[in-house]
């Protein structure tokens, strides 16, 4: 109830270190959030509560500190902090820098992020928890408390990992948060695991590109009061698929439901058969679920897939749409889509559309799943007009030949037209363009 | 410019009503005064909940009650535009003219058809002088009033605690005794936050925490209050 400490308060650690409180910043379930000024550094203090500051918790923090972060995304502790005169304990880690909002911006349209920023967050959401699962350590409470995301870039940052244990650890003090805790937690026949984070991912996930849930459909209207009883019902006892091909039991509700409806058919068939299995098949065998490492990889093709349509807006081209004569239509002026032309690299296919980026990602294998290092840019030619060209914007020089056997090096700076059949040498990874 | 299809994400309304004593016991010591006081305090706090919580729409309702009971705030106010105006006291305590008049709101047929558990907090100092017995057991038969979130605040040593346990139940929420004007301040920020994000976007659950026998996990209050100096009604109202 009350804080347990004031701004600007300047207390003693136990080891003897001043630490400086800056300021309140928010409160959660177990505990609190300073903005605090410790050996000369700004960094953030979660102190918990009595009641949830015990040892076992303390040793689950100090275990961490010694396991280290996963990856730079994690705002993972750095330092156990006791306090003279204080019962329970806190420790640091590193800050939230304000240019980052959290999933609630994005939920409340307080933010628009394009698509392509909300996708490169889910694909780096999806990296992180590779990388976390891969030290087989579980998270346990995905929710939307516990990220940011930077609207215009996609980049993301994870915090609150102080329930983080290894996979095999049952006794971690948290359960999950409702709405995002998988079927077999909700009714109690699991404790959060490694399976458990891989539902609670993918809710996250549908969240982020449908702005809905989706088990939240024609059962959910149904329910008049919406209290545990009825989520333990919707989640855990009788989770249907809003979407599920074979059960129509649960499809959103007009009026109600109306962003699902939105965004559902927007999204490639690729994507739709992914939330489609781990909201069936997934929902009741854990093992059926989608690994991090799938939405990974399905989410980058997505990314790569973008076409820009002549309104204006982002759509994504669909293959598969090609393979069944389905024509591809812009979401928002309904007109045909025309894809720009395409890159073929690393067995990816980028559509290359006025201002599309290549990143670390796409160029260089150790910055495979990275989307910072802008290293080339589709750019449009200073004279004529129609005609665009890529921009390399790396330090390595390209080679490039054309369909004719032109060739050309390309530095720094310098642009060469996009046209069909030509090659790209970037340095480590071939391209080829295509088009039409 | 609006880069994606769709709204934000459905929310469902959540009634956040508050039941307050306004009998005449209530001006003794300035109890009423701190009443005033710690729910203007916790309007902010309040606010900013709901500015976090992608879940809910949250509506505040009042009553007031001493010799009958009235409504103090009977259009539901968003909670973004909530303000509050001072109650002022006379009379005697008939909590059941409270009740009843909480019992015709809470009606299905005046409720929405969806929505999220009501949460209601009900502020006394003393002991009832109808019979409020007969309206509580009216009012439990409403559907809306099972559901809701129910709480009570004692105030002072002259509440009577256990018809304040009535309404919350036997398996519901302790009542909350707050003997100080600081203790009433933090009460009051409870319900109006932590209670209030438990009713509608429930947090993390933590498994050592024993969810009571109510329909919605309301955490621990954390009443470590070991840098407060006791100090008593008398001194400080």
């Amino acid at each position: 109830m009350h804080r347990s400490f004031r701004d600007n308060q300047r207390v003693m650690t136990q080891s003897g270190k001043s630490l400086n409180i800056v300021k309140f910043l928010g409160a959660g379930g177990q505990g609190e959030v300073y903005e605090v000024n410790y050996d000369g550094r700004r960094l953030a203090l979660k102190w918990y509560f009595v009641q949830t500051g015990t040892e076992n918790q303390r040793n689950m923090v100090e275990k961490l500190i010694k396991v280290g972060k996963p990856d730079e995304r994690f705002l993972w502790p750095v330092d156990v902090i006791t306090v003279y005169n204080k019962r329970s304990f806190g420790y640091l880690m590193p800050l939230r820098p304000i240019q980052f909002s959290n999933i609630v911006d994005l939920m409340k349209r307080r933010v628009e992020p394009s698509f392509d920023s909300v996708i490169t967050a889910c694909i780096q959401l999806a990296d992180s928890f590779h990388k976390l699962h891969e030290k087989d350590l579980c998270y346990r409470d995905i929710s939307f408390g516990n990220f940011f995301f930077h609207a215009r870039t996609g980049d993301v940052l994870i915090c609150d990992n102080d329930n983080v244990t290894h996979t095999k650890i049952t006794n971690a003090g948290v359960l999950g948060t409702p709405r995002f805790m998988a079927p077999e937690v909700v009714m109690g026949h699991s404790k959060p695991n490694m399976a458990s984070d891989l539902f609670s991912l993918s809710i996250l996930i549908f969240y982020m590109l449908m702005m809905h849930h989706p088990l939240e459909g024609k059962q959910e209207k149904q329910i008049k009061c919406f209290d545990l009883p009825a989520m333990t019902k919707l989640y855990g006892e009788r989770p249907v698929f809003i979407f599920d091909p074979m059960n129509h039991s649960n499809r959103p509700v007009p009026g109600y439901h109306d962003n699902a409806i939105a965004f559902w058919p927007i999204y490639t068939e690729r994507i739709r058969q992914l939330f489609t299995q781990t909201f069936t098949k997934g929902a009741k065998y854990p093992e059926q679920r989608i690994s991090e490492k799938i939405w990974r990889d399905v989410l980058i093709e997505l990314k790569n897939s973008i076409t820009i349509c002549d309104c204006g807006m982002e759509n994504f081209y669909d293959i598969h749409k090609l393979k069944t004569n389905v024509q591809n239509k812009c979401w928002q002026c309904q007109k045909m889509l025309h894809p720009a032309s395409r890159l073929k690299i690393n067995n990816e296919i980028v559509i290359l559309n006025l201002n599309t980026k290549l990143y670390g990602h796409h160029l260089m294998a150790q910055e495979k799943y990275r989307f910072k290092k802008i290293l080339a840019e589709v750019v449009p030619h200073p004279i004529l007009e129609g005609r665009s060209g890529l921009k390399n914007l790396s330090k390595i020089p390209w080679r490039v030949k054309t369909k004719e056997g032109k060739q050309y090096t390309i530095d720094f700076g310098k642009s060469f037209t996009i046209e069909d059949g030509t090659m790209i040498q970037f340095g480590e990874v071939e391209g080829m363009i295509r088009k039409g | 410019m609006k880069m994606r299809p769709g709204g934000e994400l459905a929310t469902r309304p959540l009634e956040f009503i508050w039941l307050a004593d306004c009998s005449i016991s209530m001006r003794n010591s300035g109890k009423i005064d701190a009443l005033n006081e710690a729910i203007r305090k916790s309007i902010p706090h309040m606010q900013e909940v709901a500015y976090e919580n992608p879940n809910a729409q949250v509506y505040i309702r009042a009553i007031k009650f001493s010799s009958g009971a009235s409504w103090h705030i009977e259009d539901r106010v968003p909670v973004e535009s909530f303000e509050w105006e001072d109650l002022e006291v006379k009379g005697v305590t008939d909590l059941g003219a409270a009740f009843k008049l909480l019992k015709d709101s809470l009606r299905v047929s005046e409720m929405s058809d969806r929505a999220l558990p009501p949460v209601i907090v009900l502020i006394s100092d003393g002991q009832p002088t109808d019979d409020y017995k007969a309206a509580l057991k009216e009012l439990m038969e409403e559907p809306w009033a099972v559901k809701a979130v129910k709480i009570a605040i004692a105030i002072g040593r002259s509440a009577n605690k256990r018809i304040l346990k009535e309404f919350c139940g036997e398996q519901g929420i302790e009542v909350l005794s707050a003997d100080n004007a600081e203790t009433l301040v933090e009460y009051i920020k409870w319900v109006s936050t932590v209670v209030l994000q438990a009713a509608s976007s429930p947090a993390s659950q933590a498994s050592e925490i024993q969810t009571m026998g109510i329909n919605v996990s309301i955490p621990i209050i954390d009443d470590d209050f070991e840098d407060i100096e006791t100090i008593s009604i008398e001194d400080v109202w």
